[in-house]
């Protein structure tokens, strides 16, 4: 959005070969692992993501469909601590453990397909504006500049409310929206990358773009792509559980941001847990990622250490 | 160098801006009556400095408005805090059952009035409630005479005499939109006639046992100034008059002010006004959600709010407050069952066999069901009860013998899905509701009932939308959905339920063509006609008992529950009445005070 | 390049963003069902609807159909709000206005503590301050405005009754006239001080609300720029010379630290601008976040429409004025891609 000079710097690697990426694996958890906060987020993540493989066994489903909260409309509201409801049951009996839980199975399914998604197009289009430049990349950033003009949370409201209210358009919207970032990441790195000695090695000796591409060009590019789907992954969660917060999403599902505006009106007479817990474990989820990329940016991109 | 300074000279400049806003804080939180020393502070307060003492003297002081205690917040302003935003405020216009009811009910005034308590009518600008026996009703039955009041003006200062009354009702008539509640009036009155300037007389179309009080004190009969809209656009048929959508002019104890979408409605007291004047000035929040609304009460910024069982369990017992929860609303929360769908207009994914819902087993399996007990005594808080297809308790003719569905029988249910060769085909439905109201939760304790019967083929979903997004599929016709969830709208009168829930050729006999789903639709038409021109209480009783019974074997409808009265407000209310037959939340506000 | 050349540049560049931006818009009312909807007022006869149909051109291709939707935007033809039951354009103002006085004064917020934090964790560099502020910032961004509001709500507002919830109190509202529709300003106009601290005293709930998202990215910038800027050479200049730490810093280090930091306040903005959707819900805030809501619930499409265009316009031009005032504070700076 804003022209800063230097922009993140690409990872420069000299020897594509797969022997050194690993080492330098090795290199760069031991440095993450220095940092305390990256810890405690990838610490975070592992237990979310752990919540969200295991959901079935932490919270055994009842109801036809999983993703949705089962009721237990004899026990109302019932404080945390109560039998068979750890964490309490929501104003309609929802069992706040389960939505919490199987609230982590959804946001990994949202953030999953979301991130794969967007990836997907990001890196697709600013490859190939960075690739082939000129007209193509000039109407092709043009496009990704418009869109990067509205801002994220209200151009996904707008989506999705055109859409209608319903989960399956939450993350029509949050496609739709987040794809840009990463064409616009992928195209600088690519850019960068294009000019470097070995490209043109690969080049003389006569290689297909293509086979440029795919073996100098994106394996050398696509670091700082990783950062912003670690970041993402918290992000979407956020803008995901915002919209259904606001509305958008479904009655009844396990969603962290459905329960924390159906848990609202209990908040008032004391009953912190229905929207406590949920909206806990958004930020928590959010945390988790964006401890853990901020990290990462920091290891992999160490000239430009935390510019945003 | 200089501008190395900016930042601290900004803060600065904040901290300056902050401390003059604790002072003003302080000033303007401190009681009413210190204006005069509150300006003086205000205007020799050059520097934050100097008044910083102040500040803090008379900080302490600062809270005390906000946190709930024995002062009363707002005084001279009675707050309440509504649910809906009214779409209109015009009587020919209003929905029953909308939120502009409520308004229209305050501002307004009609010949007669549902009185304090019961559903019997009392005079309003008639003086008097016609009967046989005062010979303001003819012996026949169809001509009735309303002597009017005088000295009665409206708040635009123009005098009411009969021909406003012949001219707001002719006006309803005439408009007669699709949104407004005109039928009632049409459907009854064949002729009006103004006698002179005080007297003013109606002929019926035939006689109607419940013309005095469901069609009289209906809102749409309001009296409106015939100067005020003739001003504004006067009549068109079928168009509304956008004057006095938002700006209403009766005779009412109150005089409307403004009208801030999504943020409130305000009025004063009518100066003018010909019986006792309201206490206070009153504005009417609008659209709180309920944690809004219950936080505002226990915080003493709201003096009533509009509550309902759901929720009502959260103010109870706070300091300061006072709830009440006696007697049942005649408002049953019912689930209609769509017979005139069009597949096309369905959601996605619904799967409803051929002849599904016009099977009076499968109707019956619907309302056997239902987890009755889950949603009287767990989500309304055994706040309510069930009543009989379909008059509910209150309302003359009840008959507390007949057959009601009370008890989820799953057993039963099967047998007749079965019998009705739909138990391995099965369904899926999606039911349309209100978002986040008690309505949505009659719908999800739908679902988990059907989930109950463990048929993997029989689905439920709850399609909860907005309100205004359910008003229009509920005002469609046919409706996009096969199953919907709502309230009934409240009458005075048994007959006026069974016009709209039961008779075939009726309101929702026709939006759900009945006569496709009724085993003996001509028996139910002629029991409901004739229960209708009846005047003899014990023969129309009867037939409405027999009314009843054929309604049980037969449902339209599955009624969840007539939900309870419930109200919640501050202990410093006086005078506080409600009644269930007035439109929710059932207040007349000018006779309440606060002290 | 001049700086001259390079907001030549970006000016040119607004329009074909602006337009770009339309045309989305525009996309989106032809997603969502009829586009008529979009014109529709209640109570509207056949005839005016075909009228409609026909001043809009809606049965011709959808680019000339565009150019008539965008003539009417110009022309302050936004369309019927369902929701504020009235012409777009006439809710507006007072609801734009209400946003603003909550977006900026948030900002203030945000840029006093946020620089002020920065500075703190900046210079304390891999130390426990700068962890803690690193935590901070970081739950800032990742921290659900939703959550946090409901949580502010009920210990302020219930719990402690400290602070109000809405914009002001309507019988303060009433005694003075509001020529500017931001109570604050409104209040000093007329003189009264009581209205002043009414104004403030509403705003502290949502403005903290968002002021706590905008401090956390305002403090990460400040704290890199000055960690960059503590390892330049006339930092250890200014050492060597046997200036004392404090004056290094605030002298020199934090002076330009400052430039970078300017370009997240159009970042920030953008956040402001999302989150008061969410916190004039919460707080009863009568503004354009909570009519977007009310909008998004009930499809009320021109609504919707308008909102997203006039916030994206805002957006792009805050940003070009941050993006210029950057390139004035900083000659360094290589203009350009």
């Amino acid at each position: 959005m804003v022209d800063v000079p230097a922009g993140p710097a690409p990872a420069r690697i000299t020897d594509s070969a797969w022997r050194v990426r690993t080492r330098r694996g090795g290199e760069l958890l031991m440095s993450l692992l220095k940092n305390p906060t990256t810890v405690a987020g990838l610490v975070f993540i592992v237990l979310l993501l752990g919540m969200a493989i295991f959901a079935p066994l932490i919270a055994e489903p009842n109801t036809p469909d999983a993703y949705q909260m089962p009721r237990d409309w004899g026990a109302l509201a019932v404080p945390p601590g109560s039998p068979g409801h750890i964490l309490g049951t929501t104003n309609v009996g929802g069992d706040v453990l389960y939505g919490v839980v199987w609230g982590a199975r959804t946001s990994l399914r949202l953030s999953v397909i979301v991130v794969s998604l967007t990836v997907l197009i990001g890196v697709t289009v600013g490859s190939i504006a960075g690739f082939r430049g000129g007209k193509v990349d000039e109407i092709l950033m043009r496009i990704v500049d418009v869109f990067l003009s509205i801002p994220e949370l209200i151009f996904a409201l707008a989506i999705a409310a055109v859409l209608g209210p319903s989960f399956r358009n939450i993350i029509l919207a949050l496609a739709v929206v987040f794809w840009v970032k990463y064409a616009r990441i992928m195209r600088a790195q690519i850019i960068h990358v294009k000019e470097n000695e070995y490209v043109d090695a690969a080049r003389v000796i006569g290689d297909s773009p293509l086979r440029i591409y795919l073996k100098d060009i994106l394996p050398n590019s696509i670091t700082p792509v990783v950062v912003q789907a670690t970041l993402d992954m918290g992000n979407i969660v956020l803008v995901g559980a915002t919209l259904s917060f606001i509305g958008l999403s479904e009655a009844g599902i396990a969603e962290w941001g459905v329960l924390v505006s159906e848990g609202q009106s209990g908040i008032s007479a004391g009953r912190w847990w229905s929207s406590t817990f949920p909206g806990m474990m958004v930020f928590l989820w959010a945390l988790g990622f964006n401890l853990f990329g901020d990290g990462l940016r920091d290891v992999l991109d160490p000239k430009t250490e935390s510019t945003r | 160098m200089i501008r190395s300074k900016r930042p601290s000279r900004l803060a600065a400049l904040f901290g300056v801006l902050l401390a003059l806003a604790m002072v003003a804080a302080a000033c303007s939180d401190s009681d009413p009556s210190d204006t005069t020393v509150s300006t003086t502070q205000g205007t020799t307060d050059t520097t934050a400095g100097s008044t910083d003492t102040t500040a803090g003297g008379t900080d302490t002081t600062a809270p005390a408005t906000t946190t709930p205690g024995t002062e009363i917040s707002n005084p001279g302003v009675f707050v309440h805090a509504a649910d809906d935003e009214p779409t209109t405020l015009d009587p020919a216009q209003v929905e029953p059952g909308e939120g502009g009811e409520t308004i229209i009910l305050q501002v307004y005034e009609r010949l007669l009035e549902i009185g304090n308590s019961g559903p019997d009518p009392v005079p309003s600008l008639a003086t008097e409630v016609p009967s046989v026996g005062n010979g303001l009703i003819s012996a026949d039955g169809t001509v009735f005479t309303f002597p009017l009041r005088e000295g009665v003006t409206f708040h635009d200062g123009t005098p009411f005499t009969a021909d406003d009354v012949l001219f707001s009702w002719d006006r309803a008539m005439t408009m007669d939109l699709p949104d407004g509640a005109a039928g009632v009036l049409s459907d009854t009155v064949d002729s009006m006639r103004v006698v002179d300037d005080f007297t003013f007389e109606v002929t019926l179309q035939e006689p109607n046992a419940a013309f005095l009080n469901a069609v009289v004190p209906a809102m749409v009969s309001s009296i409106v100034s015939q100067d005020a809209v003739e001003a504004n656009g006067g009549v068109v048929a079928g168009e509304f008059n956008e004057f006095m959508s938002g700006n209403p002019v009766g005779t009412g104890p109150y005089e409307f002010v403004a009208w801030n979408r999504g943020e409130d409605l305000q009025f004063t007291i009518f100066d003018g006004y010909w019986g006792t004047p309201a206490f206070l000035d009153l504005r009417v929040e609008i659209g709180a959600s309920p944690d809004i609304r219950v936080l505002g009460l226990r915080a003493g910024d709201y003096d009533t709010i509009e509550a309902d069982p759901s929720f009502i369990g959260d103010v109870q017992g706070a300091e300061g407050v006072t709830v009440d929860g006696e007697g049942l609303t005649v408002e049953p929360i019912h689930i209609g069952f769509n017979l005139k769908f069009d597949p096309a207009d369905l959601p996605d994914g619904d799967r409803i066999p051929a002849g599904f819902l016009n099977d009076p087993r499968v109707r019956q399996a619907f309302n056997l069901v239902f987890d009755y007990n889950a949603f009287v005594n767990a989500a309304l808080g055994g706040f309510g009860d069930f009543n009989p297809h379909y008059i509910p308790q209150g309302i003359f003719g009840y008959d507390p013998t007949a057959p009601v569905y009370d008890q989820q029988d799953l057993a039963r249910a099967e047998e007749l899905f079965r019998e009705a060769g739909y138990w391995d085909e099965g369904f899926s439905i999606s039911v349309v509701t209100e978002e986040a109201n008690l309505f949505e939760v009659a719908a999800l304790v739908f679902k988990d009932s059907v989930d109950n019967l463990n048929n993997p083929n029989m689905e439920i979903t709850v399609a909860a939308v907005a309100e205004a997004v359910f008003d229009d599929a509920h005002a469609s016709d046919p409706v996009p959905y096969a199953m919907w969830v709502k309230n009934a709208d409240p009458f005075a009168d048994p007959s006026a339920y069974l016009d709209s829930y039961a008779l075939p050729d009726g309101e929702w006999g026709e939006i759900h063509d009945f006569r496709a789903g009724y085993a003996d639709a001509d028996r139910v038409q002629t029991l409901i006609d004739s229960a209708r021109i009846e005047l003899d209480p014990a023969a129309r009783a009867a037939i409405l008992a027999e009314i009843q019974r054929v309604l049980y074997e037969d449902p339209m409808w599955l009624i969840a529950a007539q939900e309870g009265v419930v109200s919640a407000r501050r202990d410093w209310v006086q005078g506080y009445i409600s009644n269930p037959l007035w439109p929710r939340p059932s207040i007349k506000f000018a006779l309440l005070d606060k002290g | 390049m001049q700086i001259r050349d390079y907001i030549l540049r970006r000016l040119m560049v607004l329009p074909v963003l602006i337009i770009g931006v339309s045309i989305i818009v525009f996309a989106l009312t032809r997603v969502g069902g009829s586009p008529i909807g979009v014109y529709l007022q209640t109570g509207m006869t056949q005839e005016e609807v075909t009228e409609l149909e026909e001043r809009f051109h809606l049965d011709d291709p959808l680019p000339v159909q565009y150019v008539y939707w965008a003539g009417g935007v110009l022309t302050g033809e936004l369309g019927w709000s369902g929701v504020a039951a009235a012409p777009v354009t006439d809710v507006f103002l007072p609801k734009l206005a209400a946003t603003m006085e909550l977006a900026i004064s948030s900002a203030l917020v945000a840029v006093v503590l946020g620089v002020a934090l920065g500075t703190f964790a900046g210079a304390r560099r891999n130390r426990l301050p700068d962890h803690l502020t690193r935590v901070f910032s970081i739950s800032g961004a990742a921290m659900p405005l939703f959550w946090f509001a409901i949580l502010l709500l009920i210990v302020f507002w219930v719990y402690l009754g400290w602070f109000p919830i809405g914009r002001s109190d309507p019988n303060i509202y009433a005694r003075i006239d509001h020529p500017t529709n931001l109570y604050t300003i409104d209040s000093l106009l007329a003189g009264d001080f009581g209205a002043f601290g009414d104004a403030l005293w509403h705003l502290v709930l949502p403005a903290a609300t968002l002021g706590y998202g905008a401090t956390a990215i305002i403090a990460r910038m400040m704290r890199s720029s000055l960690v960059e800027e503590l390892q330049e050479d006339y930092v250890d200049a200014a050492r060597a010379k046997g200036l004392p730490e404090r004056l290094v810093l605030r002298r020199h280090a934090r002076r330009n630290a400052l430039i970078p930091t300017v370009t997240v306040i159009g970042l920030s903005f953008g956040f402001l601008l999302q989150g008061s959707v969410v916190a004039e819900i919460i707080f009863r805030w009568p503004g354009l976040g909570r009519w977007m809501a009310d909008s998004v619930l009930r499809g009320d499409q021109a609504t919707i429409m308008a909102y997203v265009l006039f916030t994206s316009v805002l957006f792009l031009v805050v940003n070009l004025a941050v993006d210029v005032i950057y390139a004035y504070l900083d000659r360094r700076v290589v203009l350009g891609e």
